[in-house]
């Protein structure tokens, strides 16, 4: 029963939080226009939540994930004042990606820190870096190449609603993730790892070199988000991504509470994602105060870790 | 003399009945036996007693007073104390504060711990058990399995002051515990008797049963079967009316011959644990590793699964070097059964598909392919015998059993050339050992290497062709199985070779 209450109700509170805005907001808020805001504006979250979900399923996280998309965003900034060709810029912020992703699965699975500790420690290393490199300031105008920033306004027209690049970037980032955890024996190995480390190792599992490569995609991703970012405001300043930590293992907590045995799956982060923006856009055409809307975020993430850890000792019965 | 009547005892869980109007009379000073094979219901009904599960009738009486117990508290307070399976302890602890655990600290001045004073109530407790040699200051977690046995059962003596505890209740003590480990058990009991509550003693074990209880109570299928003083049973008996069936050889013989061919051959072999082992081991053989427990057995066996270095001597696998890891070793035709099923054989959480087909998943290539691994673990699923509501169902709600044989099940897909057992039928009932023995009979016959470890000396004796007698890490004996006792064997383990230092 509570099983069954916490399943669906996460989905149901999505709903009535909808349906509460689209009370009070009758013009603006159930318009393709505004959906389409929402989308944009959570595609970042989107992609940071997707490959945060990697290393969840495996019961790690990663801290880190806001720092390196601050300094993706840097990174790539740099290299376009410097001259480099959009691609070049690109790709090194990415690789920045991989390997701070790979630092840190290193630490966790070759050194064996707890992945709190571990990423707590890259969370400051990168955030130091991107003020470092960028000598704290933002970096915008010019430097910023249009065909790079020009990327976020572009979209592409299906029927008479623009579905901006940055909403398909996420869909697709999703839609990777999904395949890659449900439909690959990659993902099922970190599945197995996520519900027992030291027997997936005894039937043959890499795990050492599993969470290595999770670790790195979760890195990926956030720098990935960072470029997102930096080319939707055109700038890139070293604190750009700091929110996104916190919403996005937010977001994979409330999905959590919707699968069946707690354990994290994309699709349900998904619903984590857009509970979180739909929250975030509603708040902010009703004028509510921003500290308030963290308040609620906090609130409901403690609501939804409550329900999903009460019927688990309900279960454990 | 005290006596202790539960009657009536039900419960069902949605519509099925895991118990029905069992009634379990226990009287003081005596050893009751519950036995019954995996879900008999003798969890569940001591659940019920422990309060811990809701009944849906359950009436208790002690000498003729009734009593109500309806949660773990009321369980507590009518002096009822439960020594698990699976021990609760806290390993970074110290001794002493495990045993006093779950009531307050002696105190100086109500306020700081009056260390001195705890120090001695543990070790009083412990004495009393006759188990003086255990240092109370170190950690709970460095003791061997038998200590920590002693130790929670003294902490159910300790924590009787409040309520005079009237019933012990024992689940499967002796599953981690060797045979001397046993045997001073089997002593505490004794002493646990003259204090006149009731001991009431789950296990699997018919020989020990025979030897240290007085009275036994056998379920099957959730109903009450028979109750009887032992002197007045035997063997047959309560086997006969825990299966159901005839008693038959509990062990099946051997059928065909070792073949010639060497699988395995280690030549004076050393690691950090092991210290000069050498044996051959032909295809088909049955290999038993014996001796006290934490001898090296599982550090043998895991030598195969590529987890520790060879320091000096040489080591081969079918005429190559040893696996150097658990995934290379799995590729080569290396099945494992780990010794501890819940830590690190299963993801309890997980389907019963997804655990049988785990070391396997390269063979489905990139792409997840859950119709083929369904078809796989329900074909393998069948050839264990496995009892499970379909493929999906979480490992974690079967029974010790039903789990172990999925554990088997995983290892049989890979058409195994070395099976390797550590306490395979551990916590598993007679009728699902059978299965299991006859499983490796079947491997063996088909040319696959086994190697065995096992507390339970009847079964190294009975499912082995030679057996490796270890002591502190070193190969003591290597002897053939044929014509043993479990005398002869454990003798063995006490005795020092000269010849093979």
């Amino acid at each position: 029963m509570l099983q069954k209450l916490r399943q669906s109700g996460t989905l149901l509170g999505f709903f009535l939080i909808l349906l509460f805005f689209a009370l009070k907001l009758p013009d603006t808020f159930l318009t393709a226009r505004n959906l389409i805001n929402i989308s944009q504006q959570l595609s970042m979250l989107a992609v940071v939540a997707a490959t945060m979900t990697i290393v969840m399923v495996m019961n790690d996280f990663d801290l880190s994930v806001g720092s390196m998309a601050s300094l993706s965003g840097i990174v790539a900034a740099m290299l376009f004042t410097a001259g480099s060709p959009v691609w070049v810029g690109l790709s090194v912020a990415l690789l920045v990606g991989v390997f701070g992703g790979l630092f840190n699965g290193f630490l966790v699975s070759v050194v064996g820190i707890l992945p709190f500790v571990a990423t707590l420690g890259t969370l400051t290393v990168f955030s130091g870096l991107a003020f470092l490199l960028s000598d704290g300031k933002t970096i915008f105008g010019r430097d910023i190449p249009s065909s790079f920033s020009g990327f976020a306004r572009a979209g592409i027209e299906i029927g008479d609603v623009k579905v901006p690049m940055l909403t398909i970037t996420a869909g697709l980032v999703i839609f990777i993730c999904w395949a890659i955890l449900e439909h690959t024996n990659f993902g099922r190995r970190l599945y197995a790892i996520g519900g027992n480390k030291e027997a997936s190792y005894l039937a043959g599992i890499k795990v050492v070199r599993l969470r290595l490569i999770a670790f790195s995609l979760t890195g990926l991703g956030a720098a990935g988000a960072g470029l997102m970012y930096a080319a939707r405001v055109a700038s890139a300043n070293p604190t750009q991504g700091s929110g996104l930590m916190l919403d996005a293992i937010a977001a994979v907590f409330l999905g959590m509470t919707m699968s069946r045995r707690g354990e994290p799956k994309v699709v349900y982060t998904l619903v984590g994602v857009l509970i979180l923006g739909v929250l975030d856009n509603g708040m902010t055409q009703l004028r509510v105060d921003s500290y308030v809307r963290e308040i609620f975020v906090g609130l409901i993430v403690l609501a939804a870790v409550a329900v999903a850890s009460l019927s688990k000792r309900r279960n454990a019965k | 003399m005290q006596s202790l009547t539960f009657s009536n005892m039900s419960k069902a869980f949605g519509g099925v009945s895991a118990l029905a109007d069992v009634t379990l009379n226990l009287s003081g000073g005596r050893v009751h036996a519950l036995m019954g094979e995996n879900g008999a219901g003798k969890s569940t009904l001591i659940k019920l007693i422990a309060g811990v599960l809701k009944a849906d009738s359950m009436s208790v009486e002690k000498n003729g007073q009734p009593l109500s117990v309806n949660d773990a508290r009321d369980a507590h307070e009518a002096g009822f104390r439960f020594i698990h399976q699976e021990l609760n302890i806290i390993p970074q602890v110290s001794v002493a504060e495990n045993v006093l655990l779950g009531r307050d600290l002696p105190r100086k001045l109500g306020l700081a711990v009056d260390w001195k004073k705890v120090k001695t109530l543990a070790e009083d407790a412990l004495a009393f058990l006759g188990a003086t040699h255990i240092d109370v200051t170190v950690p709970a977690g460095d003791l061997p399995a038998g200590d920590k046995m002693m130790m929670k059962i003294a902490a159910a003596l300790v924590s009787g002051e409040q309520s005079k505890p009237v019933l012990y209740v024992l689940d499967e003590p002796t599953a981690a515990l060797t045979g001397e480990e046993s045997e001073k058990l089997f002593d505490v009991i004794e002493r646990l008797k003259t204090k006149g509550a009731s001991i009431l003693y789950v296990s699997h074990r018919i020989d020990e049963v025979l030897r240290i209880c007085d009275d036994v109570t056998v379920l099957r299928d959730g109903e009450f079967v028979a109750s009887n003083e032992i002197p007045k049973t035997s063997k047959a008996d309560i086997i006969q009316a825990m299966t159901g069936r005839n008693f038959k050889n509990a062990y099946p013989k051997r059928e065909t011959q070792v073949g010639e061919d060497i699988t395995v051959s280690l030549k004076n072999v050393s690691t950090s644990n092991l210290q000069d082992v050498c044996f051959d081991i032909r295809a088909g053989e049955i290999l038993g590793i014996s001796g006290l427990a934490e001898a090296g057995q599982s550090d043998l066996l895991k030598l195969f699964m590529g987890i520790g270095k060879i320091k000096t001597g040489s080591a081969s696998y079918m005429n190559e070097a040893l696996p150097g890891s658990p995934s290379e070793a799995w590729a080569r035709g290396i099945a494992y059964i780990p010794r501890e099923r819940r830590s690190e054989a299963l993801c309890l959480d997980m389907s019963v598909k997804s655990n049988i087909v785990l070391p396997h998943l390269s063979e489905y290539g990139f792409y997840a392919k859950p119709r083929l691994e369904s078809e796989d673990a329900l074909e393998f699923g069948d050839k264990v015998k496995l009892k499970s509501n379909g493929v999906l169902q979480p490992v974690g709600q079967l029974s010790g059993g039903n789990q172990q044989k999925i554990v088997f099940a995983r290892g049989l897909k890979g058409d195994p050339r070395l099976l390797l057992l550590d306490e395979p039928t551990r916590g598993v009932d007679i009728g699902a050992k059978y299965d299991i023995y006859l499983l490796v009979r079947e491997l063996s016959a088909k040319g696959c290497s086994v190697i065995l470890t096992s507390t339970d000396l009847p079964e190294v004796l009975g499912m082995c062709d030679r057996i490796l007698v270890m002591q502190h890490g070193r190969q003591a004996y290597l002897l053939e199985s044929a014509q043993m006792t479990s005398a002869d064997l454990l003798s063995y383990f006490f005795t020092d070779n000269e010849a093979a230092v």
